[in-house]
C-alpha cells in the first residue's frame, strides 16, 4: 500500500541513480519517501500507516499544533540565516514527517535534497516529531548531480523525539567541490527517548559549517557518530552541543576525521546539568597528507557534583608499522593506506546500505589518488 | 641446489643502529630452520630485514629469494614474491574485521578448516589484534599465512605465551602448511625463531642456528643444537 501525495511528480531515473549513492532505495521498500529538488517537495509517498509525510507547509495548515513546533527549538536570532528563515515572506520549504505514538515502523523512512540549478540556492527548513514509544529508522542525504559544482544549501532541522521514542538514523551528504553547505540540527529527546544516529560527511565541498545542539530530558539516551573526511580544498567547521538536562541522561558522541588536503574544525561541548548524567566524546583525527589541518576541541562542563563526562581527542598520520604489517602480507601501499582510513573511519557495514559503503570506498580511493 | 633464501654477508641496521653484522644463512627448498638465540639479540631483526620491514634496512651484502636479489625491493613487492611472516608483536588494526582483512587479501574461504583448528573460527567480525589475548595473537599470525600462502614462511616465535593445547594446533597448522606444495607445486621453506622448542614436536626442522650479539655464531642439525641449548644455555658448542 504506497499513497503517493497529491501534487508530486516521480524521480526520473538519473536522479534516482544520483540518490542511491546517499542511500535511496525504491519507494516499495521504504516506509515513507520524500525528496526536495532546489527549492520544492518534488515527491512525497508514504507505505506506513504509522507515518506521515507531507510539505512543511501543509503540515502548518493541517494541524495547528506544528507552528508551535516550528522555531521551537532554534531561536531566530541565534545565527543570520535562522533569522532570515524566520523572517522570510515566501512560505518555508522543507519536509514535515510523523511517526505516530506507538508505531514500530517495520522499513526506514526516507529523505533526500537535490539541488539540480547549477548556482542554486536552497533553503529548507524541516520539522520530524517522532511520537510516544513510537520507533523508527531514517536514512536521509543529500546529493547534487556532477553538472553542478557551486551552489548553497542552508538547512534548518528541527526533530523531536517524545518520551521514550527511539530513533535510528544515517544521514549522507555528497555535494559539489565548490558548493557552500550551513546546517542548524536541533533535536529535543524527552524522557526516555533515544537516538542513535550516523552522520558521514565525505565528499569535497568549499566550505560547510555544522551547527547542532540537543537537549537531554530525564534518562533520554544519545549515541552519535560522525565521520569527516576532507580532501584538498574542503573545508568544515562543525560545533555540537549536548545538554545533558534530565536526571540521568547519557550520550556519547565519537567523531573520526580524515584530511587529505582539507581542513576540519571540531568543537564539541558535553554539558551535564543533572545528578546522574554521563558523557563522552572522542574525537580522533588522522592526517594523510602534510597539508591540511584538523583542529579538535572536545569540551565538558560540569554543573552538577554527579555528572561523570570526559573526553578523548587525538590527531596523527598513519602509522608506518600499520602499513608495513599489511604490505607484508602482498597488499600494495594504496590498498594497506585504504584499509586503514577505512578502518578508522569504522564503517560498519552492517550500518550502512551496501550502494552507500561503495560509494564511500570509492571516495577514499579517490581521494588518495588526487582525482577528486 | 641453490638455496630457496640466501643471505651473503649481510648487516641489517634499524634506522642508523647496526643490529646485525655480517650474517650468512641459506634455506633451501622444503626446508625448515631454526633460529635460536638470548633475548636482545637480534632474531627479529633478521626476519624483519628479510622482510623489509622499517626502520630495518640492510646496509651490507646482499639477500636472494630464488635466485633474485631482494634487498633493495620494497616490503610488498617481497610478500608478493613468496615470502610471508608470522609478527611477533603485531600492530592492531583498529576497525579493520578479519572478515574484510580477508576479502582484500583475495582469500578464498578454503581455508576455514584451519581456521577451526587454530580456534579462531568465530573471529570474522573481530577487528584484527584488537583485544586479541596473546595466544590468540599468535594463532591469528599463524592463520594469516594460510591466507597468503607464501612459499617462504617466517615465524617469529610462533608458540610463546600460547597453552599446551593450542600450542598442539599450532603445531599441527605449522607443519601441515610446511608441508603443503604451493601453488606451484614447489615446497615450502621456513625460519622459525623459537626459545621453547615446543614447536619440535610438531615439525621436523632441518637445520638450526645460533644468534648471539648480531651475528650467526653457529650453525648444525637443529634437533641437536637445541638440545644443547637447553644443557648449556647460549654457548658456542665445542668441537
Ligand atoms: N627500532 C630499533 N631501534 C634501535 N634498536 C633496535 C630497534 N629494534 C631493535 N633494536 C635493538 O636491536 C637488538 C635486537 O633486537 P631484536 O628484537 O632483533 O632481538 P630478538 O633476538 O628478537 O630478541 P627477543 O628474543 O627478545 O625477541 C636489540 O638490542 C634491540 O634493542
Ligand atoms: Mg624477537
Amino acid at each position: 500500500m504506497l499513497k503517493q501525495l497529491k501534487n508530486t511528480a516521480e524521480l526520473s531515473e538519473e536522479e534516482k541513480s544520483l540518490l542511491a549513492r546517499v542511500g535511496y532505495q525504491g519507494e516499495e521498500s521504504r516506509a515513507g519517501t520524500c525528496v526536495l529538488v532546489d527549492q520544492s517537495v518534488r515527491c512525497a509517498s508514504v507505505g506506513d500507516p504509522g507515518v506521515e509525510i507531507m510539505p512543511l507547509r501543509e503540515a502548518l495548515i493541517q494541524y495547528d499544533w506544528v507552528q508551535d513546533l516550528m522555531f521551537g527549538l532554534v531561536d531566530p536570532g541565534e545565527s543570520d540565516h535562522i533569522k532570515q528563515a524566520a523572517e522570510d515572506v515566501h512560505d518555508p520549504v522543507g519536509h514535515f514527517v510523523r511517526v505516530k505514538a506507538g508505531a514500530k515502523v517495520r522499513l526506514p523512512v526516507q529523505t533526500f535534497s537535490l539541488i539540480e540549478t547549477p548556482q542554486g540556492r536552497q533553503f529548507l527548513h524541516n520539522i520530524t516529531v517522532i511520537e510516544e514509544d513510537a520507533e523508527v529508522d531514517l536514512i536521509s542525504g543529500a546529493a547534487v548531480p556532477s553538472g553542478v559544482h557551486s551552489g548553497h544549501h542552508i538547512s534548518i532541522e528541527e526533530c523531536y523525539l517524545r518520551e521514550g521514542a527511539v530513533c535510528r538514523s544515517v544521514s549522507i551528504e555528497e555535494w559539489g567541490a565548490d558548493m557552500q553547505v550551513h546546517s542548524y540540527a536541533r533535536t529535543d529527546l524527552a524522557r526516555g527517548a533515544h537516538s542513535i544516529s550516523n552522520q558521514i560527511l565525505m565528499t569535497p565541498l568549499k566550505h560547510h559549517f555544522s551547527q547542532s545542539r540537543a537537549t537531554l530530558a530525564e534518562d533520554a539516551v544519545c549515541n552519535d557518530r560522525t565521520v569527516i573526511f576532507a580532501p584538498a580544498g574542503s573545508n568544515r567547521t562543525m560545533e555540537s552541543e549536548t545538554l545533558l538536562k534530565g536526571k540521568g541522561a547519557r550520550s556519547e558522541s565519537l567523531t573520526r576525521m580524515v584530511t587529505a588536503g582539507g581542513n576540519v574544525v571540531n568543537r564539541a561541548l558535553i554539558v551535564g546539568e543533572a545528578p546522574g548524567t554521563k558523557g563522552y566524546l572522542g574525537c580522533d583525527g588522522l592526517k594523510l597528507t602534510d597539508e591540511g589541518e584538523i583542529l579538535s576541541m572536545p569540551g565538558v562542563l560540569a554543573k552538577t557534583a554527579d555528572a561523570q563526562l570526559s573526553h578523548e581527542a587525538s590527531v596523527g598520520m598513519i602509522s608506518e608499522e600499520k602499513m608495513a604489517y599489511l604490505m607484508s602480507t602482498g597488499m600494495d601501499e594504496d590498498a594497506a593506506r585504504d584499509l586503514i582510513v577505512q578502518g578508522f573511519l569504522n564503517l560498519k557495514e552492517q550500518e550502512l546500505p551496501p550502494t552507500v559503503r561503495m560509494a564511500l570506498e570509492k571516495m577514499i580511493a579517490a581521494a588518495r589518488s588526487g582525482s577528486m | 641446489m641453490q638455496g630457496t633464501l640466501q643471505l651473503r654477508d649481510v648487516s641489517i641496521s634499524a634506522g642508523t643502529q647496526p643490529v646485525l653484522n655480517a650474517i650468512n644463512l641459506e634455506v633451501g627448498e622444503g626446508e625448515l630452520h631454526l633460529l635460536l638465540g638470548p633475548n636482545g639479540s637480534g632474531k627479529s631483526s633478521l626476519l624483519a630485514g628479510i622482510m623489509g620491514l622499517p626502520p630495518f634496512r640492510v646496509t651490507c651484502g646482499e639477500i636472494l629469494f630464488r635466485g633474485e636479489r631482494i634487498d633493495g625491493l620494497p616490503t610488498d613487492a617481497r610478500a608478493r614474491l613468496g615470502i610471508g611472516m608470522a609478527f611477533q608483536r603485531p600492530p592492531s588494526l583498529e576497525g579493520v574485521t578479519v572478515r574484510r582483512f580477508r576479502e582484500v587479501l583475495g582469500a578464498s574461504s578454503s581455508h576455514m578448516a584451519e581456521a577451526e583448528a587454530l580456534d579462531l573460527n568465530s573471529f570474522d567480525d573481530r577487528e584484527v589484534n584488537v583485544g586479541f589475548s596473546g595466544g590468540e595473537i599468535k594463532r591469528w599470525e599463524v592463520f594469516k599465512l594460510f591466507l597468503q600462502t607464501p612459499r617462504f614462511l617466517l615465524f617469529d616465535e610462533p608458540e610463546s605465551g600460547v597453552d599446551l593445547e593450542h600450542i598442539a594446533g599450532i603445531g599441527g597448522a605449522i607443519n601441515r602448511m610446511a608441508h603443503s606444495l604451493d601453488s606451484e607445486g614447489a615446497r615450502r621453506s621456513a625460519l622459525i625463531i623459537t626459545h621453547t622448542g615446543l614447536i619440535l614436536d610438531y615439525v621436523d626442522a632441518d637445520a638450526g642456528h645460533m644468534m648471539i650479539d648480531g651475528r650467526v655464531v653457529h650453525s648444525g642439525k637443529a634437533g641437536e643444537l637445541f638440545a644443547h641449548v637447553q644443557r648449556r644455555g647460549y654457548k658456542l658448542p665445542v668441537g
